[in-house]
């Protein structure tokens, strides 16, 4: 193995915590984006399809109904 | 395995033990509190083990008692003496305000426990489980029995007696957290239709609160679970492996006499639930979730509702009490600045010291915060008075409720000013973000942001974070606000001793 081979593993090997550890971050991240998916999937099919109806006393009604679901 | 009690005094028990089971303590014949031998002890090596009264029931040690110390599988009794604590010329009683006798409960809470309840007691519990499996059912999903509640009707056919809730569950056909979520809106949804009141807990569970005919307030949880790669996950403490067939169809269990739902095969569940020993009666038993479980439920499924329970703790105490009086300096402002017909609305408003004031001179003030209940007491006083205050809830940490309420705002026409006095500061960075959001879908058409932060010096206010303030005027800026004012300044309530100053940052934004 080349010298520049076994400097290239120990370095890996000497980041590898802060790799876990970034990696960690991420997946929480990525987990924390179903809540927010969520959220705005309940918004999209309860108000702003009511609201392209134009309508303005069932959107109303669907502002109204909406909050008072939460 | 030796047990023996060597004493039992002011400070605690003293046991010479060498094992590890389960005891009971009772005062004068009611539990008050069970703990493991060996896991509950400082050194569990040592055989001589002390065990200090918790802290929870030192609030009650005040009188006197018959002390009984009793294992709790078998019920032999180990100890029973006559015990003074305090001075006190009283029996000591553990009751709530309603007297109803107390137990620990597996969160180290004092909770009216199950035990000593009749069959009659039992029944207005058991009516409401009914109504609330039914309306699940009709809403499309195939609730049974869970956790505690299950666990009693499989080993014992009745309620745990160191038990103190009912709980629910179901397994949705989604396989996705985000539509497990979507889908316990939807049910949330339906079930208030139905006039049921929730209180949601996280993206997957909720509880549903019943009135029942005396007037008694009755909680009900449902914990929303799903299946994954052969994996099951249940709110709010399993994710182990599981079989789909273990799951559906359903089976039935017997809860005191009475036939309730319960997944196909019940002591699967309770073994992902409780482990293997799940046989074992454990009154004093704690959930050991791994690590890896709680971080996957977290991220997935909370939070929707950051720093709520302190919050709801923290107000707890001044239920329907009016807020104190007077106005902050900022609400002062405001109102010097603001033309009276200019609508006040008030985020965070707490016990509504601010929202109150300013309704008593003469505006229209919606207050707003997360915390149920916490401004009961400025509504009835505001009401008593003939003021103008209108309470909505409003929870900068889900976004549905900051894009429905601002929704609801963004149509109506009247000039407005946002007064926003410790809140940026009580939530986390997507509350202040949400803030932002609201301020500019409610200030659009033209008003102010009156805002006040704590920015980290002086003396640390409880439950508050310190806010820079730098970020939240380009937090401001970036949702359309153009910062008219920047002050940085010392606050001090009138009753806070000088070394309890805070340093707070103040920001006014004009939107259009």
């Amino acid at each position: 193995m080349a010298l520049k081979d076994i400097v290239k593993r120990t370095r890996a090997r000497r980041d590898l915590p802060q790799r876990v550890a970034d990696l960690e971050a991420d997946v929480l991240e990525l987990r924390r984006h179903n809540l927010r998916l969520a959220e705005i999937v309940d918004v999209v099919t309860e108000l702003v399809v009511p609201l392209s109806s134009r309508d303005q006393d069932k959107i109303d009604a669907a502002i109204e109904k909406f909050n008072e679901s939460l | 395995m030796t047990l023996r009690v060597r004493s039992v005094d002011e400070k605690g028990i003293l046991l010479w033990a060498t094992g590890n089971e389960p005891l009971d303590v009772l005062f004068d014949g009611q539990r008050v509190w069970s703990f493991w031998t060996g896991r509950d002890a400082d050194i569990p090596v040592v055989p001589w083990r002390r065990f200090r009264w918790p802290k929870p029931l030192r609030r009650y040690l005040d009188g006197t008692t018959k002390v009984t110390v009793r294992t709790h599988v078998t019920g032999r009794v180990l100890s029973e003496s006559e015990l003074r604590f305090g001075s006190a010329d009283r029996r000591i009683s553990v009751v709530n305000a309603a007297g109803a006798p107390l137990g620990m409960d597996k969160s180290g809470k004092m909770t009216a426990t199950f035990e000593g309840r009749s069959q009659r007691d039992m029944r207005p519990l058991l009516d409401a489980m009914s109504v609330v499996l039914a309306a699940l059912e009709r809403a499309g999903v195939e609730p049974f029995l869970a956790y505690g509640t299950l666990l009693g009707a499989v080993r014992e056919g009745d309620f745990l007696g160191h038990d103190s809730d009912a709980d629910l569950g179901y397994v949705s056909r989604h396989e996705h957290p985000c539509d497990v979520m979507v889908e316990s809106f939807r049910l949330q949804r339906l079930l208030r239709r139905e006039g049921l009141q929730i209180y949601r807990y996280s993206g997957a569970a909720f509880r549903v609160d019943l009135v029942e005919d005396d007037g008694t307030r009755r909680g009900l949880d449902v914990f929303g679970g799903f299946m994954d790669g052969g994996r099951l996950y249940l709110m709010g403490e399993v994710g182990e492996d599981f079989r789909p067939e273990w799951v559906r169809p359903r089976s039935t269990v017997t809860l005191s006499g009475r036939e309730f739902p319960a997944p196909a095969r019940p002591e699967e569940l309770l073994r992902a639930s409780y482990g293997d020993s799940w046989r074992v009666p454990d009154p004093a038993f704690r959930f050991r979730t791994p690590q890896h479980t709680v971080d996957q439920l977290n991220g997935w499924f909370r939070g929707g509702s950051a720093f709520r329970r302190d919050w709801q703790r923290a107000f707890s105490r001044f239920r329907g009490q009016p807020p104190p009086k007077g106005a902050s300096a900022l609400a002062q402002l405001l109102h010097e600045e603001e033309p009276t017909e200019t609508q006040v609305l008030d985020v965070g408003a707490g016990r509504g010291r601010d929202a109150l004031w300013l309704s008593r001179q003469g505006r229209s003030v919606t207050a707003y915060d997360y915390v149920p209940g916490s401004l009961d007491g400025a509504a009835s006083a505001a009401a008593a008075g003939g003021a103008s205050l209108d309470i909505r809830q409003l929870n900068l940490t889900d976004l549905r409720s900051v894009l429905g309420e601002g929704a609801r705002l963004a149509h109506g026409s009247a000039p407005r000013a946002m007064l926003a006095r410790h809140v940026a500061d009580a939530t986390n960075g997507f509350g202040r973000e949400s803030l932002a959001r609201f301020a500019s879908m409610a200030l659009r058409d033209g008003g102010r942001l009156y805002l006040e932060v704590w920015t980290g010096g002086g003396a640390p206010p409880p439950r508050l974070l310190a806010v820079d303030l730098t970020q939240m005027r380009r937090r401001l800026e970036r949702h359309g606000g153009r910062v008219v004012r920047t002050e940085e300044l010392e606050e001090r309530e009138a009753d806070v001793p000088p070394d309890r100053a805070m340093e707070v940052g103040r920001l006014v934004a004009q939107w259009a």
